[in-house]
């Protein structure tokens, strides 16, 4: 298999991932704002944050308005942080590697595009909004059921397996730090609407009924972080993506690297006791797993993309 | 019959949906019209033209050999050597190489038209990148789907074994004795209009379809792709690229398509390329009327299917004829390709015939014509019923260490009543070929 057609396909799927992360992310806060009394909900901020775009945000944006973060996180073209951005980028790659897929693929990704151009102006008001991502949910996961249920299981299927899992494994990791600071920085404060939020961020990785039946009805802090850091069980969590992406590097050529890199974000995993959720070492353990992501990553593109 | 038509519409969107709604205008081609009625040709006039196809692919191969070789039949004046030498089709970097089996035209599309007493004649060969054979393929897809009771009663000789075959003609070429060579599929990208013909073929033989970028011709002279194992070296290209993109150290500096360095490599026969850089010099529509002749001369053999007949006007005693006649000939540039700047006197008006006149008399050398009998006519389902509609047929032949051709070919059709072009850059359409066993 061309490298490039590798690097594309892998591309895809982060995109994809994106995408789709990204609208459950907006959705489960467009919830939860509606749950919880005037002045103790975070910030809209707590989404840019999420995506690590506040000084990207503060350049192009003078108010943190609702209707802004919107626009800079759901419909602009040009924001790199926007589901609509992801969406273009994934369709740009899918569209030079089109034969490495079944067809009915490259027909999902267009739909996406065409949806999320065509809304980009009309989605303002809060239904249309939680509208346009509802569609962009279930088009991405109709996509991903496509593929699983078409796609024979080959590199190209790997590589994009591969996108997909350290682009959500990153994610999930991103929402617990930044929704966990939220929370711990309260201090207890707001002790009565804590569960909605702890609960509002297990929606955010659409983890609550798998939650509950795992661990019970009661969302609390410990449990909840050992459930979405350790379950091997749930397909979200940051174990379970461990897990898929060292079973796909097992089977490509050239593996070491990588896989030594995967182990390390395994044994890390392993490691990480659920006493630890002081947010100071909550947040340092996130900022190593982030920054082991992003060594496997890099090791990935060294491994198939690169030219010797 | 209009029920038929629908049907095929509906199979066409289902089949190729994405290629016409989120076309972008980057795929117009597959929106190319398709007609349901198939055009028939009986087994037994077939086989003759089949025979004809290969000897003149033959003989065009041992052309080219011959042009870049020992030039002998220049020397022998039968064809004029300036008209070769002179032609930009001509490679001088081609000089002194000799490919395997010296086959250079690997893959030929020649145009046949019927003439008036219904006998096919080769209106012109295509040797440099010919395209169209994806929609022979798919166009016999469509008429199983929509005409499927038609097979029960008939027996139709299959076209879907062009892949295998193209797989197997460029395996011979390899320079290499491994069983299984590296192909790949040179493609400029998917702003081409033939992107998914090349798409197709790819799949279709199972290699990899590439771009230039992907390539890298290394210092010893071989030819390599970047792929997830590594480099691995590429054994035969058959490349979908005008040759003068193929390699910016040789042809144009500016081309971003080919790789530089290509050509050193396929001249140390490192890596074969098929069409062959060069091949295009048998493909022009003046050395076209000399094809007859090198039949005669390399293989010793009477054509077995005849040019129409042609006029150069690059011959004063030709031209003048042609000056004088402009009203009922085809005139044609003998450097263009696609049905661009042909001229049909009979549907021309008078001071159009004027212009063109002028042309061909400033510049006699670039201008061949025929008479306008060249083509003929089959019934197609039109809006309302089913009227004649000029057509031709490409079939698509093959030469590595084997000539192969193939069943029929594809049958390009005037959608408009009385028009002569075909071309689907120019509004024309397509219909599926049967060539039928009449004998039982």
């Amino acid at each position: 298999m061309l490298s490039r057609v590798a690097e594309n396909l892998y591309w895809l799927a982060r995109y994809l991932e994106r995408a789709e992360n990204t609208a459950r992310l907006i959705r489960s806060y467009n919830h939860l704002i509606m749950d919880i009394p005037k002045g103790t909900e975070p910030s809209w901020m707590v989404l840019v944050d999420i995506l690590d775009a506040r000084a990207d945000y503060e350049d192009r944006f003078q108010q943190q308005s609702e209707l802004n973060v919107h626009k800079f996180l759901v419909t602009s073209a040009t924001e790199h942080n926007s589901i609509r951005f992801a969406i273009n980028r994934a369709r740009d790659n899918l569209r030079i590697t089109r034969d490495a897929l079944p067809e009915e693929a490259w027909e999902q990704v267009n739909e996406l595009k065409i949806l999320a151009d065509e809304r980009a102006h009309t989605s303002t008001s809060r239904s249309n909004r939680l509208a346009l991502l509802d569609e962009v949910i279930h088009k991405s996961q109709a996509l991903t059921g496509l593929l699983q249920t078409t796609a024979p299981r080959d590199h190209a299927y790997r590589f994009m397996t591969l996108g997909r899992m350290i682009e959500r494994a990153d994610m999930t990791a991103r929402i617990i730090d930044v929704g966990a600071a939220d929370l711990l920085d309260r201090e207890g404060a707001f002790s009565g609407v804590e569960p909605i939020l702890w609960g509002a961020l297990l929606e955010a990785i659409s983890g609550k009924s798998a939650y509950r039946r795992v661990m019970g009805p009661i969302v609390e802090q410990a449990p909840m972080i050992s459930f979405v850091f350790k379950e091997a069980s749930f397909p979200r969590s940051l174990f379970f993506c461990v897990e898929i992406i060292r079973r796909e590097l097992k089977r490509l050529p050239k593996h070491k690297n990588a896989l030594t890199r995967a182990e390390n974000i395994r044994r890390r995993l392993q490691r990480f006791k659920s006493t630890e959720e002081e947010r100071l070492k909550l947040h340092k353990f996130i900022d190593n797993l982030q920054l082991a992501l992003n060594k496997l990553d890099e090791e990935i593109s060294l491994s198939w993309f690169a030219r010797t | 019959m209009a029920r038929y038509r629908d049907a095929a519409d509906l199979a066409i969107k289902e089949m190729g949906i994405s290629f016409t709604v989120y076309s972008d205008g980057t795929n117009i081609d597959r929106a190319w019209p398709f007609d349901v009625v198939p055009r028939i040709i009986p087994a037994s006039d077939w086989r003759k033209v089949s025979r004809g196809l290969a000897q003149r692919t033959k003989a065009l191969n041992c052309f080219i050999q011959d042009v870049y070789g020992k030039q002998r039949i220049l020397k022998d004046e039968l064809i004029p050597a300036e008209l070769v030498l002179g032609s930009p089709n001509y490679r001088e970097e081609c000089r002194g190489v000799t490919p395997k089996h010296e086959a250079w035209a690997h893959v030929c599309g020649t145009d046949l038209v019927r003439d008036e007493k219904g006998v096919f004649r080769v209106l012109e060969d295509n040797l440099r990148v010919p395209s169209g054979v994806s929609y022979m393929i798919e166009n016999r897809e469509l008429t199983k789907r929509v005409l499927p009771e038609l097979f029960e009663n008939h027996s139709i000789l299959p076209v879907d074994d062009y892949p295998a075959q193209l797989y197997k003609m460029l395996c011979s070429i390899a320079p290499t004795d491994r069983k299984r060579p590296t192909i790949v599929v040179l493609t400029p990208g998917i702003y081409n209009s033939a992107y998914f013909e090349h798409a197709y073929l790819a799949q279709g033989m199972g290699v990899e379809l590439i771009e230039g970028r992907d390539l890298q011709v290394r210092d010893n002279n071989k030819v390599y792709m970047q792929t997830i194992d590594g480099e691995v070296q590429v054994d035969v290209i058959y490349r979908r690229i005008n040759e003068e993109f193929l390699d910016p150290e040789t042809f144009r500096e500016d081309s971003a398509l080919g790789a530089p360095g290509l050509m050193r490599a396929w001249r140390e026969g490192n890596v074969a390329i098929a069409n062959a850089p060069g091949a295009g010099v048998a493909d022009d529509k003046a050395i076209y009327a000399y094809v007859p002749d090198m039949i005669r001369y390399y293989l010793k053999q009477q054509p077995i299917v005849k040019n129409v007949p042609t006029f150069l006007c690059r011959d004063p005693k030709d031209c003048d004829h042609v000056l004088q006649n402009i009203e009922e000939l085809v005139v044609k540039p003998v450097n263009e390709s696609g049905g661009y700047g042909v001229f049909v006197g009979p549907h021309s008006s008078k001071a159009e015939a004027k212009r063109v006149a002028a042309l061909v008399a400033a510049n006699p050398e670039n201008y061949v014509a025929q008479p306008t009998l060249s083509l003929s006519t089959a019934p197609t389902l039109t809006p309302l019923e089913l009227g004649p509609r000029h057509l031709d047929l490409r079939p698509f032949i093959l030469q590595g260490r084997d000539v192969w051709v193939s069943q029929g070919g594809l049958t390009r059709v005037a959608l408009k009543e009385g028009s002569l072009v075909v071309n689907s850059s120019q509004g024309g359409g397509s219909k599926d070929t049967w060539i039928v066993e009449t004998e039982h």
